[in-house]
C-alpha cells in the first residue's frame, strides 16, 4: 500500500509522436483512480509507465516516497492484470499464481497459503489444477486477479481487465472487483475505456484526450460538474446534448437564446455568472437528455421539435428529435406517460420541449470551457 | 403403372432418386479426381511406384548388367545386417544427425533470440543469416571445401596453431566435424527464422506479466519463452533429423566420404553400393533400412516433443 505521485509524466515515442504530456497526478493509498478516455489517448501507456513497461521520456514518478523512473518493473512492488489476461498457458492455474512468489523464493508452505487464500477469495479453489486452456473467460481474468493479489503488491494496476468479457460477465465482474477492493484495501490505478466502469469503481476519475488530462475529480463532480465539452460528452449515457446559443444578459438577468427561444436561467446559474461578471458571448449550451422534459401547454422557454426516432427501453423511452436543427436526444421514464398515448412519438410528430434551466451547462463556444466553474 | 404413378414411394420415384444419388456420386467423383488427381498422379508416379518398386527390388538379385532378376526372399535384409561398411556408415550417421540437428538448432535458436531482442538492422541480419540456405548443397561444398583449405590455414598458419595448419577435411578425426560446421552454417539461417516466428508468436503481456512477476533474463527464456515455443523446436528437430539422415549432397561435394570412408555416411554408402557396386538389391534394402530408421526417430521426436506442447 503505497501513495502514487506522478509528476510532469511525458512520454514522446519515435518519430516525435506524443502520447502523454504534462500528466500530474497524485494518487492517495488506498485509493481507487480510473484513467479513462477513448482510444489513443494515453490512459494505458500512462498505467504501463507506472509498471515500468514503458520508458518515462520526462517527469518523475514516485511510488511510495521512491522515485522509480529508472527501478525495473519487477523491483516496484506492484501486480498488474492485463486486458488479455496474460496468463502463462503452459502452467496450471496454481503454478500460474505461485509463479512471482517462487521467483521471490517463498517457502513451499507460505506459497499455498497464499495461493490457497487468493483462490477462495476469487472462488476458483476448483480450477487450480487446470491449464488457462480449459477455462472460461470470466475464470481466467479471476485467475488473473489472483496471480495479482497474491503478490500483496503496493499498487495494483489493472488495464482494461473487463473488455473482453460478455456484458453480463462484466457487470457480475465489476461488482467483484468493488467486492475484493474492500477485501484487499490496496492503492488501484484502473484503466478503461468504459465510463459507466469509471464511474462505478472509481474513487476519482482522471479523464483524459490526445494525451493530455482534461479533469480530475469524484465521479459525481465529472458528471456535475464537466470542466469542459469532451468531458461532458464523454462522461453520462446517453451523451449530453450540445446546442450553439447565445448567452444574453438583459434587466440584470442572463438568459439563453437558442434559435429563436429565449430561455431564462436558474437562480444558481444567475449568481456563478453574475460573480464572474460574465459579459454577452456565443456559447454552447449542454443538458442532459434526463433533464430535458415534456413541455406543458404555453410553458415559456419551450422549444419546438420534431421526432426522428423512439427507442422503448423498457423503463424509459429514448427520443431522437431535432431541436434548433440539432439532433437531441431525450430521455423519458415511461412511469410518467401513459404508453398507450405513444403515437406522441410517432417519427415525424412535433412536441414542445423545456430544458430544467438549473441543470444546464454553458460552456464558452471558442475554448470549449465550462462557464460555471 | 398405377400404382408407379400414384403412390410417392413408387417404383418409379425410388429409381430417380437412386438416378439422382448416382449423378450427385459421379459429380462428387469428377470433382475429386479435377482437384486430386494431378496431385495423385504426381504423388503416385514420383513417390509411391518407385518406393514399392524399391521394396520389390530388395527381394531380388537384380543386375542392371546382365539383366537378371532373381527373387531371394530376405537375403538382401541378411546382407544389409552383415554389411560392416554399411553399419559402421550408419553409425556415423547417427553422430553426424545428433550433433548437427543440436548445434543447428542452439544456434539458430540463439541467433533469433538475439534478432528478436530489438537490435538495430535486425531484419538485414536475419536476410544475411538465412542466406546460405538458398545456396546448393554442391556449391556449398565446394565453397567450405576451398575454405577449409585455403582461407583455415592461412589462419592456423599465422597463429601457429598447428591443427589449423592443415584442412580440417583431410584428417580423419576432424572432417566429420567440418562437415558439421558446414551444415550449421547452411541450415542455421533457415531454422532461426522459424524460431523468429516462434518468438514473436508469444503474447506481449504474457512476457510483460513474467517480466512483472519478476522474471527476467534467462529465468523468462527458460521458465516462460522456451515452454511457449515447444511447436518451433519440435518443427526444427524434425527438419534437422530428417534432412541429417539423408544428407548426401553436401557430403559428396565437400569430402565425398574420404579421407578413408571416415566422412561416408548412410545416403553416399547406399548411393554407391546401388550405382557404383551394381548391387541394386542389397542398396535398396539398406535404404529401406535407412528409411525406417529415420521414421522411428523422427516420429519418436515428434511423439515425446508433442507433450509439451500447450496452447495459448
Amino acid at each position: 500500500m503505497a501513495k502514487v505521485c506522478l509528476k510532469n509524466i511525458r512520454k514522446v515515442y519515435d518519430k516525435g509522436i506524443v502520447a502523454v504530456d504534462d500528466f500530474n497526478l497524485e494518487i492517495n493509498d488506498k485509493e481507487f483512480v480510473v484513467l479513462v478516455g477513448p482510444s489513443g489517448c494515453g490512459k494505458s501507456t500512462t498505467l504501463r509507465m507506472i509498471a515500468g513497461l514503458e520508458e518515462i521520456s520526462g517527469g518523475e514518478l514516485y511510488i511510495g516516497e521512491k522515485l522509480v523512473n529508472s527501478v525495473a518493473p519487477k523491483d516496484r512492488d506492484i501486480a498488474m492484470v492485463f486486458q488479455n489476461y496474460a496468463l502463462y498457458p503452459h502452467m496450471t492455474v496454481y503454478e500460474n499464481m505461485a509463479f512471482a512468489l517462487k521467483l521471490r523464493k517463498q517457502k513451499k508452505a507460505e506459497i499455498d497459503k497464499k495461493v490457497r487464500e487468493a483462490a477462495e477469495i476469487l472462488n476458483i479453489t476448483d480450477l487450480l489444477q487446470r491449464k488457462p486452456k480449459a477455462l472460461s473467460g470470466g475464470q481466467r481474468q479471476r485467475v488473473a486477479i489472483g496471480r495479482a493479489i497474491v503478490r500483496n503488491p503496493q499498487v495494483f494496476l489493472m488495464d482494461e481487465p473487463l473488455s473482453n468479457l460478455d456484458a453480463k460477465l462484466r457487470n457480475m465482474m465489476r461488482a467483484e472487483i468493488i467486492k475484493l477492493r474492500q477485501r484487499i484495501n490496496t492503492t488501484f490505478v484502473y484503466v478503461t475505456h468504459d465510463q459507466i466502469e469509471a464511474m462505478t469503481l472509481g474513487d476519482r476519475i482522471v479523464i483524459m484526450k490526445d494525451g493530455i488530462i482534461q479533469q480530475i475529480g469524484t465521479p459525481q463532480e465529472v458528471f456535475e460538474s464537466p470542466a469542459n465539452i469532451f468531458v461532458a460528452g464523454f462522461i453520462g449515457s446517453p451523451q449530453m446534448n450540445f446546442f450553439d446559443a447565445r448567452l444574453e444578459c438583459s434587466g440584470g438577468f442572463y438568459e439563453v437564446l437558442i434559435g429563436n427561444t429565449a430561455i431564462r436561467l436558474a437562480e444558481s446559474i444567475q449568481k456563478k455568472l453574475k460573480e464572474k461578471g460574465q459579459e454577452p458571448k456565443n456559447i454552447i449550451v449542454g443538458i442532459r437528455p434526463e433533464h430535458i422534459l415534456m413541455a406543458k401547454k404555453d410553458e415559456p422557454g419551450a422549444l419546438p421539435a420534431e421526432v426522428d426516432v423512439s427507442e422503448m427501453m423498457g423503463s424509459e423511452i429514448y427520443l431522437h428529435a431535432k431541436v434548433a436543427r440539432k439532433d437531441c436526444v431525450v430521455r423519458i421514464s415511461t412511469s410518467n406517460i401513459a404508453i398507450e398515448s405513444n403515437e406522441w412519438f410517432a417519427s415525424g410528430s412535433r412536441i414542445d420541449l423545456v430544458f430544467s434551466s438549473q441543470h444546464m451547462h454553458l460552456f464558452d463556444a471558442e475554448s470549449e470551457k465550462n462557464l460555471l466553474t | 403403372m398405377e400404382a408407379d404413378s400414384g403412390h410417392p414411394l413408387s417404383a418409379s420415384s425410388i429409381g430417380v432418386q437412386i438416378m439422382k444419388k448416382k449423378a450427385k456420386a459421379l459429380r462428387n467423383t469428377g470433382s475429386f479426381i479435377a482437384f486430386m488427381g494431378p496431385s495423385l498422379i504426381a504423388f503416385t508416379c514420383v513417390l509411391l511406384i518407385p518406393f514399392l518398386y524399391g521394396v520389390y527390388l530388395t527381394f531380388t538379385n537384380y543386375s542392371p548388367i546382365t539383366r537378371t532378376s532373381d527373387f531371394i526372399g530376405f537375403g538382401n535384409f541378411a546382407a544389409a545386417f552383415t554389411d560392416k561398411a554399411f553399419l559402421d556408415s550408419l553409425l556415423k550417421t547417427l553422430s553426424y544427425v545428433f550433433f548437427s540437428a543440436v548445434l543447428c538448432n542452439l544456434v539458430a535458436f540463439l541467433l533469433a533470440y538475439l534478432l528478436t531482442s530489438n537490435l538495430k538492422a535486425q531484419n538485414f541480419f536475419r536476410a544475411g543469416f538465412f542466406t546460405p540456405n538458398l545456396i546448393g548443397g554442391i556449391v556449398l561444398g565446394y565453397i567450405w571445401k576451398f575454405i577449409f583449405a585455403n582461407v583455415v590455414t592461412q589462419i592456423g598458419k599465422s597463429l601457429e596453431y598447428a591443427p589449423l595448419t592443415t584442412s580440417l577435411l583431410t584428417n580423419p578425426d576432424s572432417a566429420i566435424f567440418a562437415m558439421i560446421v558446414v551444415t550449421v552454417w547452411q541450415y542455421a539461417g533457415y531454422l532461426m527464422m522459424i524460431y523468429v516466428a516462434g518468438f514473436v508468436s508469444i503474447p506481449r503481456d504474457v512476457q510483460e506479466a513474467a517480466s512483472l512477476d519478476g522474471a527476467t533474463g534467462l529465468k523468462k527464456l527458460f521458465k516462460v519463452t522456451i515452454p511457449l515455443m515447444v511447436p518451433s523446436f519440435i518443427i526444427c528437430f524434425f527438419i534437422t533429423i530428417s534432412r541429417g539422415f539423408m544428407a548426401y549432397d553436401l557430403n559428396l561435394a565437400l569430402t565425398n566420404g574420404a579421407p578413408y570412408g571416415s566422412t561416408r555416411l548412410a545416403s553416399m554408402h547406399i548411393y554407391q553400393k546401388a550405382f557404383q557396386a551394381s548391387q541394386y538389391g542389397l542398396g535398396q534394402a539398406e535404404a529401406i533400412m535407412l528409411f525406417i530408421v529415420v521414421a522411428v526417430v523422427a516420429v519418436t521426436q515428434v511423439l515425446l516433443t508433442k507433450r509439451y506442447e500447450v496452447e495459448a
